[in-house]
């Protein structure tokens, strides 16, 4: 159905004459077109004028020493993944151990408590915080601040 | 355009993408390197246009070039790297969206931020500053929009990709691209006019 202007055809084709993109009898049916509606040529030139600040813009990248020098590669995340819980189970198991001969060498019953108690609380205060950090970081507008 | 800010040629600048790809393929580190050179501000470009701020668009790169490289061996060398570069860094906007609780809809918050990453003009004659307050004009508007507006217009109108090569980045078939890059256009310039309104 013709639109007020005249034109049978859909506006996107519009962009594609702008962007060269149509085929030859589709190209021809909107130059016609353009030819007597100045509607649509203030469309069309619009649409360069846009395009033209668009490609025509440069932005500030960042500098090649910022880049890491080779990108990071697969197998090098891989053994980074699989070493920090080694490191992880490491120092958990050190800790316990210590731990364990701290309980043996200690026979009176209120050392023991004061050495449970106030692990058990640390070991506490600090799976705390940990818990809300894993929590909030996907969301914390603040992470970037330290950059 | 990207090109006008690429780095002075180095090893391998000289080299066709396919023949770069086929050597990282094979392990060669300078292969990496040289494919790396040449399309990461590409790709750095397309993710600050999407996110809008240096520090997440360098850790969006990042995660992308190392999603480049750790998935090159599955890559066709005789397609186009850059469109698949382009697909990649797409992925994780949205990945890097979805950590931030934040829509393919939604518009970039700060889009004064965008407008801040433009280069400074070399010299500023009368008819040079008309065109950079044109330019700040057109990235508001476009830092306005939903990102698949956005995103649509700047990979055909700043990356300059084909059609061919919109519908493969955006994973729409080739026959929508014209009708969707229009709606996307047709509300930039609704943007803008609303902009022009709001500061005369």
């Amino acid at each position: 159905m013709p639109e007020p202007c005249g034109r049978t055809f859909d506006e996107a084709l519009l962009s594609g004459y702008v962007d060269r993109a149509l085929v030859q009898r589709d190209g021809q049916r909107v130059r016609v077109h353009l030819e007597r509606c100045a509607a649509c040529r203030a469309v069309v030139e619009d649409l360069r004028a846009v395009r033209e600040a668009t490609m025509s813009t440069t932005f500030e990248t960042p500098r090649d020493d910022e880049w890491p020098e080779t990108p990071r590669t697969g197998a090098g995340r891989l053994l980074v993944g699989l070493g920090w819980p080694l490191v992880a189970a490491w120092g958990a198991l050190l800790a316990g151990y210590a731990l364990w001969e701290i309980w043996r060498e200690t026979e009176n019953l209120v050392e023991r408590l004061l050495l449970v108690g106030g692990v058990t609380g640390f070991a506490l205060l600090f799976i705390g915080v940990l818990l809300d950090r894993l929590k909030t970081a996907p969301t914390d507008r603040y992470r970037e601040v330290h950059k | 355009m990207v090109d006008s800010a690429a780095p002075p040629l180095v090893a391998g600048d000289d080299e066709s993408d396919s023949r770069l790809v086929d050597r990282a393929k094979a392990g060669e580190a300078a292969a990496c390197d040289a494919l790396a050179r040449r399309h990461r501000r590409a790709a750095y470009l397309l993710a600050l246009q999407m996110v809008g701020n240096r520090d997440d668009a360098m850790d969006v790169t990042q995660d992308a070039m190392l999603r480049f490289f750790t998935t090159l061996q599955s890559f066709d060398a005789a397609r186009r790297v850059r469109p698949w570069l382009f697909t990649i860094v797409r992925n994780q906007v949205r990945d890097f969206w979805r950590r931030r609780q934040r829509r393919p809809a939604d518009a970039i918050g700060e889009s004064d931020a965008l407008v801040g990453q433009l280069a400074a003009p070399q010299a500023s004659p009368e008819a040079d500053l008309h065109r950079r307050e044109l330019k700040e004009r057109v990235w508001r508007a476009l830092a306005a929009l939903p990102a698949e507006k956005r995103e649509i217009i700047v990979l055909r109108d700043f990356h300059d990709l084909s059609y061919s090569d919109l519908a493969q980045v955006l994973g729409i078939p080739i026959g929508t691209v014209m009708s969707r890059l229009h709606g996307a256009r047709r509300r930039l310039r609704a943007q803008l006019e609303e902009e022009g309104g709001r500061h005369a």
